[in-house]
């Protein structure tokens, strides 16, 4: 017998058998491999067979080798078939798990849509041209067109798929790419189709609210002549189908996506359907939780303001139990105080006018009425202190405040023939300040100490607008100290005075900085003293 | 001669206005209480009333009050031992707002300038 097949050689060389090509060259020194892999379609061993059947005496196997032949091709064929119908589904299963983690693990709404439009429109994904998704608003009864993904014509595709493929980026990258870089811009791109894609819920007609109340998707072919679908929404799409896949989450409607093949016009399958239906309950179900947290977030910001205020009012009370503690122990001190050395000093005064020039006891009288009037002194201060504990502060006009406070020292300054002026600056906006205490502030610095001495006798008031505040300056140009000297005045009862004791200003100093005011005091030798106080325009300004 | 009600808790207070206002040249009529106070208006009529804020056990502000709604055309001079409250109280109710001290001008001052307005107030009336 001639035989040209090599079927029963252990060991062969590529120009001895027709089926083996390069990159098979383990085939060529294992026999049982190749007899497998190679033999049984090969047409010199399938000729070998049938000569074995037509031998004298006739092979008895040769019959049976025949029947099982073509089944074990067969089988190969199916499996081989099979094999790759689960690589296919590897790859399925593996991207609806990237898919899924992502989806799962992020409670932001825009990534959440990034990550379900890039997973559509991904070639690695499914694969479909262009996208759209429509967002229900239930408290308007409205279904929302919300964003758009994908090219707007071939040269875009072209640009797009190109970078992609060079690239080669995973879904979720892809995902933050488009968030990152594109979310915003493709919403503008899809103004138009997306503006044709918000519809009421309650339009029963159109074809999206068929699909979402159907709660299937639905394959929509023959575009341009199919009765549900607005002709206007057919011509924006220019695609003869599409197709539609609600997201329903726990039983309500989230929204639907409209996905087509715009570019390349490749018909929408089944199996295209049947994958993104598996999809669209994950995509529906982050949606739900993502909306949910953002408004669960709103809800916290709510009760974390609302903790704040409460916390706020808190203090409010315990100051306002303090403010009352201190409002009676001042009354008490005011009444049992002022009030008998009013009489004290009323009567002496009394006598002192009623009597003559010569009575020796005149004296007497003279000291009892210095006296008194420096214990009320005295008093005016402490009881001014102790309502500069708690500083009540609203937003007041700058001009009201210099000007009141002008008013009320006009008469005390002109005595001593001084001028004052006030310059105020331009478009000034409203202080928040306590309003009493400010004004008792100015006063004192207008009358702190003068003494009608020195050639110019003259204040000037400024004020001007600063980023976040307004600066108040007063400049007294008669009195000539240094700025130890002044320093000095502003510790409280750092001095003995005839007047008082001695709390002027050192009261005002701290008044302002009880307000959180910045407050500076300079004394110059040749020019005078500067007072200059800083108002803040807005609540948060006071410490 | 003007006549001017002094309602004060203090008999002494009351005493050293008295004294005072009459070397003003003007007729005072002294009250420790409200009720006192209110007894005198129903029988007498006054130009002015000089008013404790704070008496015994009673707020003079509830007794400013009833004034400003009964006898609207007399005015009200407020007295009180808190330099503090000027401010707050000048824009009330009352005409006018004096600080308690030994030193009675500023006191005086208020009266004249209060009773001066509202001379002026009644000539333009007419």
């Amino acid at each position: 017998m001639d035989r040209e097949c090599c079927w029963d050689r252990d060991v062969i060389t590529l120009a001895d058998c027709p089926e083996t090509g390069e990159g098979e060259e383990d085939l060529l020194s294992s026999k049982q491999q190749r007899i497998l892999e190679k033999c049984c379609e090969c047409p010199r061993f399938l000729d070998e067979l049938k000569q074995l059947a037509g031998a004298v005496p006739p092979n008895p196997l040769a019959p049976v080798l025949a029947t099982i032949l073509p089944e074990f091709l067969r089988q190969k064929a199916q499996i081989q078939s099979l094999v790759s119908f689960l690589d296919n589904k590897t790859l399925e299963i593996r991207f609806l798990h990237e898919l899924g983690s992502v989806l799962q693990s992020s409670v932001d709404l825009d990534e959440v849509l990034s990550v379900a439009m890039t997973a559509i429109t991904a070639g690695k994904g499914f694969g479909m041209n262009r996208a759209f998704l429509l967002l229900c608003d239930r408290e308007e009864g409205m279904l929302n067109g919300y964003l758009g993904l994908g090219p707007r014509n071939l040269e875009e595709a072209r640009r797009v798929w190109g970078e992609i493929s060079q690239n080669d980026m995973d879904l979720q990258t892809l995902a933050q790419n488009f968030r990152d870089t594109k979310l915003s811009s493709e919403r503008e791109k899809f103004h138009d189709v997306l503006e044709l894609l918000t519809i009421p819920l309650s339009n029963k007609d159109h074809i999206v609210i068929k699909a979402l109340d159907g709660r299937r998707p639905i394959m929509v072919q023959g575009v341009f002549q199919h009765p549900d679908v607005p002709p206007e929404l057919a011509r924006l799409l220019g695609v003869d189908d599409f197709l539609l896949m609600p997201l329903i989450s726990r039983n309500r409607r989230v929204g639907i996506i409209l996905a087509d093949n715009c570019i390349t016009h490749r018909a929408i399958t089944e199996a295209d359907m049947h994958s993104l239906e598996t999809f669209g309950f994950p995509v529906a179900f982050a949606i739900e939780r993502a909306s949910l947290y953002d408004k669960l977030q709103v809800e916290l910001n709510r009760v974390t303001e609302a903790g704040k205020k409460l916390k706020e009012q808190q203090q409010l009370i315990v100051k306002m139990e303090n403010m009352a503690l201190v409002g009676r122990i001042t009354s008490s001190i005011a009444h049992s105080v002022r009030n008998p050395l009013m009489v004290i000093g009323g009567f002496a005064r009394s006598i002192l006018k009623n009597s003559p020039a010569s009575d020796p006891k005149r004296t007497f009288i003279e000291s009892i009425v210095a006296e008194t009037r420096q214990l009320e002194g005295v008093l005016d201060e402490v009881l001014n202190y102790s309502d500069s504990l708690y500083p009540t502060c609203d937003f007041w006009d700058v001009d009201q405040l210099v000007e009141a406070s002008l008013r009320d020292t006009a008469d005390a300054l002109a005595l001593l023939n001084y001028a004052t002026g006030y310059s105020p600056g331009l478009t000034l906006p409203p202080v928040y300040i306590d309003f009493k205490q400010l004004s008792y502030c100015i006063r004192t610095m207008l009358l702190n100490d003068i003494q009608g001495i020195g050639s110019d006798r003259s204040i000037a008031i400024s004020s001007q607008s600063v980023e976040d505040g307004v600066i108040l300056r007063i400049e007294d140009h008669s009195r000539h100290i240094t700025q130890s000297e002044l320093d000095h005045l502003l510790v409280p009862f750092s001095e003995p005075r005839d007047l008082g004791a001695g709390l002027g200003l050192a009261l005002c100093k701290a008044m302002l900085e009880k307000q959180g005011l910045l407050f500076e005091a300079r004394a110059d030798q040749q020019t005078g003293i500067m007072y200059t106080i800083t108002l803040p325009t807005r609540k948060e300004e006071q410490s | 001669m003007s006549r001017l009600l002094v309602v004060d808790d203090e008999a002494n207070i009351r005493l050293l206005y008295a004294e005072e206002l009459k070397d003003e040249g003007y007729e005072v009529v002294t009250a420790g209480s409200s009720a006192e106070a209110a007894e005198k208006l129903q029988h007498g009529v006054f130009d002015l009333a000089v008013l404790d804020i704070k008496l015994k056990n009673e707020s003079g502000i509830e007794l400013l009050q009833k004034l400003v709604k009964e006898r609207h055309d007399m005015p009200v001079i407020l007295c009180s031992a808190f330099s503090c409250y000027k401010d707050d109280f000048s824009a009330w109710l009352a005409d006018g707002y004096v600080v308690k001290s030994s030193d009675l001008s500023e006191l005086k001052q208020e009266i004249a300038r209060v009773l001066a307005k509202k001379a002026l107030k009644v000539k333009a009336g007419t």
